[in-house]
């Protein structure tokens, strides 16, 4: 059959097909809403006419017609291909599930990785918070003096009046520049797992390295009351969050240096659905622990045992929910 | 092939012929949306620095949402195009052709960290140059594509309205190429008609004005108008 022929008798189901898709494809609610009013093709026979446009594109190619008609077709094929094959929409409810049960049950499939990434940040941590307690002068090896003499001043018993941890600044600047500094420390030590891990590695180290020299420093000096008050809330989502990311980077790194029994390719793609799923979960560790950093962690006259109490409850609630949150669901792949 | 389409053969058994994009178009598309982002940023700096200490709060958080999530959400809920990308006439999909959702407009985003190492995206550049369908490190991680959106073409009226057989039997990519002359050369100035139409002298046995209508005529013929 000669090209125009072949136009001039399908012409008029391809224009059928392409009012479909401008009036029915675009937004799901507008094509519910007017699905009274609609008389073009009926929707329960789209995706009968979408093979038959496929099977009309592969004629067209084999019998070598120009790009005018393939290209066309192509295009409308394309657009049908997106509707019948696009991600599902996420839905509000899923996210509240994915939240309460998903992320624990994605935090402790990943548990090799997950302990790696604890010990990594850990450690340091508290080695070198033993070791600035055993040779207080270590610390100056650490920050020059001008920091020390800062994380002095933020935290200075003498001064009952200043808020607890910070310069100045109200709460709520503080809160956005929590939210800006810590959840972008957390992104970035997921994707530098990428480099093989080693860039979560070295994140999670230099960051036990400089909390565990900071407590450690404090302590020595005689700050570490109000340093301790001021970080008893804040700690246990903000460091779980951080510890969580650096797993989630590992088990990136992983896929790419052992992707076991699949292509690369393909094991780097699965270690990033599971990585983004996680950093969504680190995401909002992160803005809750912001929001207790910058409202309540700061605020310097509560007695210091409401402050632990609130502290170790806090500690509880995020050890419990990763630990046995979504443990009754039933078992099915976390992130779906 | 020189070009750098990626095939994506969909559940139907057809192949979609995907335009793979090149790092020149994605990078000003991003310098389009740096732009913007800029332009936004500097605006919320002047609104909010009428609120004085909280309104630097705000600030920080909005500076979060346009560092981190100003793709995701254009591309998520957008159609996989940023402002810059459309402004382009590029669009993120799915390797498999769909569009792209919101979990791996995320991912892909998030890799930007990676990409932008050492600095000024020189690994996404070097990635982008060596992988053959021009994805950057967060593409692959993310199953994601750049493609060029298709250009509409109108089929253009015939411009000769006769048609003629051709002297001898053309093999099918001779008869290709004459139906591609006679859909592209109307847009090509007479002078270059005629060069191209001369190519063809053995076929058509004719130079110049007359020869371009011989092979307008043939191609007429072969896409079966009389």
């Amino acid at each position: 059959m000669k090209q125009e022929h072949f136009v001039q008798r399908h012409q008029p189901e391809w224009i059928a097909f392409e009012h479909w898709l401008d009036a029915r494809g675009e937004r799901a609610r507008k094509a519910r809403a007017e699905r009274r009013s609609w008389h073009g093709l009926s929707d329960a026979d789209m995706p009968s006419r979408y093979r038959r446009l496929c099977q009309q594109l592969a004629l067209a190619r084999r019998r070598g017609y120009s790009p005018v008609v393939t290209d066309r077709l192509q295009a409308l094929m394309h657009r049908g291909h997106g509707l019948l094959y696009r991600t599902p929409v996420p839905h509000w409810r899923r996210a509240a599930e994915f939240l309460i049960a998903g992320f624990p049950r994605l935090v402790r499939a990943e548990r090799g990785c997950m302990l790696a990434s604890f010990a990594l940040f850990w450690i340091p941590l508290v080695v070198i918070f033993a070791a600035i307690q055993w040779q207080p002068e270590l610390s100056s090896s650490l920050f020059d003096p001008v920091q020390l003499l800062q994380f002095e001043h933020m935290y200075d018993p003498a001064d009952p009046a200043r808020k607890l941890g910070r310069d100045d600044g109200t709460d709520l600047a503080m809160f956005g520049h929590y939210v800006w500094n810590n959840v972008s420390i957390g992104f970035k030590t997921f994707a530098s797992g990428l480099i093989a891990g080693v860039g979560s590695i070295v994140v999670l180290i230099t960051n036990g390295v400089m909390i565990g020299g900071v407590a450690g420093h404090l302590q020595a000096v005689g700050h570490g009351d109000p340093f301790w008050r001021f970080v008893a809330g804040h700690s246990a989502p903000e460091l779980t969050a951080i510890v969580i990311a650096g797993g989630a980077g590992l088990r990136l790194g992983l896929s790419l240096v052992a992707p076991g029994q699949r292509r690369r390719a393909d094991a780097l793609i699965e270690g990033g659905r599971r990585g983004a799923l996680l950093c969504v979960g680190v995401l909002a560790m992160l803005v809750f622990a912001a929001f207790v950093e910058a409202f309540w962690s700061s605020i310097a006259w509560m007695p210091a045992w409401i402050k632990y109490t609130v502290g170790g409850v806090l500690w509880t609630l995020t050890a419990a929910w990763l630990l046995l949150g979504g443990r009754n669901l039933p078992a099915e792949d976390a992130g779906a | 092939m020189l070009d750098t389409y990626r095939e994506v053969v969909t559940p139907e058994g057809v192949a979609l012929h995907l335009p793979a994009a090149g790092p020149v178009p994605r990078a000003l598309a991003w310098l389009i949306d740096f732009g913007i982002r800029c332009g936004v940023m500097m605006a919320m700096g002047m609104f909010l620095g009428a609120f004085g200490r909280g309104g630097a709060g705000v600030y920080a958080v909005v500076m979060f949402l346009v560092f981190w999530f100003y793709p995701v959400v254009f591309e998520a809920m957008w159609n996989g195009r940023t402002p810059g990308k459309r402004s382009l006439g590029l669009r993120v999909i799915a390797a498999n052709g769909a569009p792209i959702g919101w979990l791996a407009a995320f991912t892909r985003n998030l890799l930007r960290v990676v990409d932008m190492l050492p600095l000024a995206y020189a690994t996404g550049l070097v990635t982008t140059l060596l992988d053959p369908w021009g994805r950057r490190l967060g593409d692959m991680v993310a199953g994601t594509l750049v493609v060029h959106d298709a250009r509409p073409r109108d089929p253009q009226p015939a411009v000769v309205d006769t048609a003629l057989a051709p002297s001898i039997a053309l093999r099918p990519y001779e008869q290709a190429a004459l139906v591609a002359f006679a859909e592209r050369a109307p847009r090509l100035s007479e002078a270059r008609q005629a060069e191209l139409a001369d190519l063809a002298e053995p076929l058509t046995g004719a130079r110049g004005t007359a020869a371009v209508t011989r092979m307008y005529r043939m191609a007429n013929w072969l896409l079966g108008r009389r």
